[in-house]
């Protein structure tokens, strides 16, 4: 095996495309494989009706033209998890012509379970004996060329985080597509017994065409004698009898009453068979590294507090780091960027809503998508560093049980810990729960971790009214939304998922040290990824609200705008939470946006400044790039300084603004401090904001999960806030 | 005896798997077959799920998912 370069010609002339899936066991290091083949060539999308990524590739090889599709990790063909059966689908359903199976080298036994299942398929392997150099440091020989005559299958060593082995596997690919007859996979022996069924069942199959063109007949032979359940329900079939009845019969007259168990057997069984011949370990008797760290990581008493530093650092590390540059792209869009906007509409004398829709609207809009990026872009990195180390699966070993008490899994605990910086990044990172009903549980929780963008509104009605006490008053709010979310997992395990039990059947993977060319690639996928489809929906909404803001255009007072028309409808339903004015209901309104424009939207209302007259001399385009050039550097130093300031205690600043004092004035008039608290609380619990509905509706692939959150959560909002109101008044705490 | 109850470091062999249905076939794709030898590594922190060594590699499941394993204890 040597260490080759890669030489990838770009796409030539028109001729046979040779279609490979890529198949292979979680944690085998496929994704690390694809991405040292393909590297930024791979195009991402969607699997049809599922929000799966899919990840594609064409390219030039040996004058050939290869497309490699990327399949989601799986440890078998009867699927489990929806992401298994995206693989499983493909593979029966989109006949590719080959299959590269990534194979775990130093966990062959497991990983040579799937590999016996892809051979039932007929279709020809090459199997990428992956994680190599590792094998060799335990002292692992393997025998491939014994593996190959086995399997009938071309088998190549590979450590695709050092890019070895690749040029040889896809000279094998193309050996194989060339002539794939001579490459047929090896039919495997399971077995006389089992064997002689499955001949009688495949016989029956091939009787019927429809059956025979849909599903390769030795593996659908093999499915419905074990009765998968998803052969069966695609087959509208009750049970396995119409075609395997008598063989099945003979079968447990044999074997007992087990059919499926004995299948796994024999699977199984070849995989250990073949392990035993081609494997051969030189004793070396030492711990594994992976063994000495989980003794200290999953350890009886420090196993807790180190997860939680962990999980503190990666909170920090995502928000900290990201937050200069959010600053930094919210600055110079909102600031040089507008301004030399509206100055080039006004050179061409456009009129005054159009500059306002250009600037307000439009730009406002892109800016809106943009401060997302740094956000997404690190928490993605820290996520895919969490899973790509090993880390995650202890993460979610040592949270189980508590995640459990509320219907959660393990891996819940952290899109939950996200969601206290932003929901947005947390309802992305849901991703990393395969089980959709765990997956759907998390994100409803999600909204109610008091996020970053709801700290301002605190700050404010804090400041005005429980200055003396303003952390415990603000602590108390972030506790009420946690104690919520208990509640309300609870509620959600017992009525809208009650009968499903998720299990927690998930493999420990040794920890690895990730490929950070691998991890930024997938990084930047899932930025621009994001970048596209949500930013289309975000984009838009930010118009539509310009629209709600400004028009009848040209309204001076903002209670004839629409908006404010709409507070007033609203107004009379926030009554008994003891804010019931139109200017609260409309700030709640553009707080739809982002929570803490509540602020910004009170502040115009109640203290409406002069239409400002525009500055003679702004300063000029260079100064404007240099400046935005020198506040990029100070944006990358502060997030460098922030990395260590995390070690640092979080600072909370409730200091008093020049500016935001006639603001508070007049807060201070509208509001007592029972009905501030009310409406604190509702500022928390009602509708998530639009870029959390857009990340809902991205991440499940429809509006359904956002439907509900936004039914509870505003539902919530007004019973908790009448009872915090009502019950304060009750109490005598003044109304 | 079950898997649910074996201390860290024990070992057993697996005598049946009582789970059915989709919790079963798991655990048999992920190795977890009759006659297999199983060792339990650890408990996490908080008394569930236990991490077990099967063909080789670690698997962690909650007790309510072991407690339907039976093994017979290996000394």
């Amino acid at each position: 095996m040597k260490g080759l370069a890669l030489k990838i010609s770009p796409a030539a002339e028109t001729q046979k495309i040779i279609t490979v899936a890529v198949a292979g066991n979680p944690n085998a290091g496929k994704s690390t494989l694809i991405n040292a083949i393909a590297g930024t060539r791979l195009q991402v999308g969607n699997w049809p009706g599922v929000t799966v990524e899919k990840k594609e590739a064409v390219f030039d090889f040996g004058g050939r033209k290869i497309k490699l599709v990327d399949l989601p990790g799986t440890y078998s063909l009867s699927p489990y998890t929806e992401e298994e059966r995206i693989a499983r689908d493909y593979l029966i359903h989109e006949n590719p012509d080959l299959i590269i199976n990534v194979i775990d080298a130093t966990n062959l036994e497991r990983n040579l379970y799937l590999t016996m299942q892809l051979l039932e398929l007929g279709i020809p392997v090459v199997a990428a004996l992956n994680i190599y150099d590792e094998a060799e440091n335990k002292g692992y020989r393997i025998n491939t060329q014994a593996i190959e005559k086995f399997l009938g299958a071309r088998v190549v060593p590979t450590v695709a985080t050092k890019k070895r082995g690749l040029e040889e596997l896809l000279a094998a690919v193309v050996a194989v597509g060339d002539n794939p007859q001579a490459h047929q996979p090896r039919a495997l022996h399971y077995g006389e017994d089992i064997e002689a069924a499955a001949q009688e069942v495949e016989q029956e199959i091939k009787k019927l065409p429809a059956l025979a063109d849909r599903y390769p007949s030795r593996w659908l032979a093999l499915k419905l004698m074990e009765g998968d359940r998803q052969v069966l329900q695609e087959l509208h079939l009750g049970g396995n009898e119409a075609f395997s009845g008598k063989a099945v019969r003979h079968l447990r007259q044999a074997h007992g009453e087990d059919v499926e168990a004995l299948m796994a057997d024999a699977r199984y069984g070849q995989a250990a068979g073949l392990t035993q011949e081609i494997l051969k370990k030189t004793e070396k008797q030492r711990i594994e590294i992976t063994e000495r760290i989980d003794r200290v990581v999953l350890n009886r008493f420090f196993g807790i507090p180190i997860f939680l530093a962990a999980m503190w650092l990666v909170f920090k590390l995502t928000f900290d780091v990201s937050s200069p540059f959010a600053d930094w792209m919210d600055k110079s869009i909102n600031g040089p960027f507008k301004r030399w906007a509206e100055a080039l509409l006004t050179l061409i004398s456009a009129p005054d809503w159009l500059v306002s829709l250009a600037t307000d609207g439009v730009i406002a809009g892109v800016g809106f998508v943009i401060v997302f990026i740094p956000v997404i872009f690190a928490m993605m990195f820290f996520i895919t560093l969490l899973e790509a180390s090993g880390y995650m699966a202890r993460a979610a070993f040592v949270m189980d049980r508590a995640m459990h008490a509320m219907g959660l899994h393990g891996k819940s605990f952290i899109p939950l810990l996200l969601g206290f910086g932003c929901n947005v990044p947390a309802i992305y990172a849901t991703r990393t729960l395969e089980n959709p009903r765990d997956k759907a549980l998390t994100a409803l929780l999600v909204p109610l971790m008091s996020c970053g963008a709801r700290l301002p509104v605190y700050v404010v009605f804090v400041g005005v009214f429980f200055a003396a006490y303003s952390g415990t008053v603000i602590w108390s709010l972030y506790v009420l939304g946690l104690v919520l979310a208990v509640l309300m997992g609870i509620l959600f395990k017992k009525t809208i998922f009650r009968g499903e039990y998720p299990m927690f059947i998930m493999e420990l993977p040794p920890y690895r040290l990730p490929g950070m060319r691998s991890l930024l690639i997938h990084t930047w996928e899932k930025g621009k990824h994001f970048l596209i489809k949500a930013g289309t929906y975000i984009f838009a909404v930010s118009v539509l609200t310009w629209f709600l803001l400004n028009l009848p255009w040209g309204v001076e007072n903002k209670r004839d705008s629409y908006l404010g028309q709409a507070g007033a409808v609203v107004a009379p339903a926030l009554q008994p939470l003891g804010f019931g004015n139109w200017e609260a209901a409309a700030s709640l309104i553009t707080g739809v946006i982002a929570k803490e424009i509540v602020v910004g939207t009170m502040g115009e209302i109640y203290t409406p400044k002069a239409k400002e007259e525009r500055k003679e001399d702004g300063p000029t385009l260079g100064q404007d790039l240099k400046e935005m050039g020198f506040s990029f550097l100070a944006a990358g130093k502060e997030a460098f300084l922030n990395v260590f300031a995390s070690f640092g205690s979080a600072k909370f600043s409730t200091e008093e603004k020049e500016k935001t004092r006639p603001l508070k004035m007049m807060i201070q008039n509208k509001f007592t401090p029972l009905s501030a608290y009310a409406f604190m609380a509702f500022v928390l619990l009602y509708m998530p904001c639009m870029v959390v509905a857009v990340a809902f509706r991205h991440e499940f692939g429809s509006w359904k999960w956002f439907g509900v959150a936004l039914a509870y959560g505003t539902a919530l909002a007004w019973l908790v806030s009448f009872t915090i109101f009502q019950g304060g008044k009750f109490l005598g705490l003044g109304g | 005896m079950n898997l649910a109850k074996l201390r860290p470091g024990e070992t057993g062999k697996i005598t049946k798997i009582g789970a059915v249905g989709p919790l079963k076939r798991r655990l048999m794709d992920m190795g977890v077959l009759v006659g297999e030898e199983v060792r339990v590594e650890k408990v996490a922190p908080l008394g569930d799920p236990i991490e077990i060594t099967v063909k080789n590699y670690k698997l962690s499941l909650r007790k309510s998912e072991a407690e339907g394993i039976a093994v017979e204890v290996r000394p």
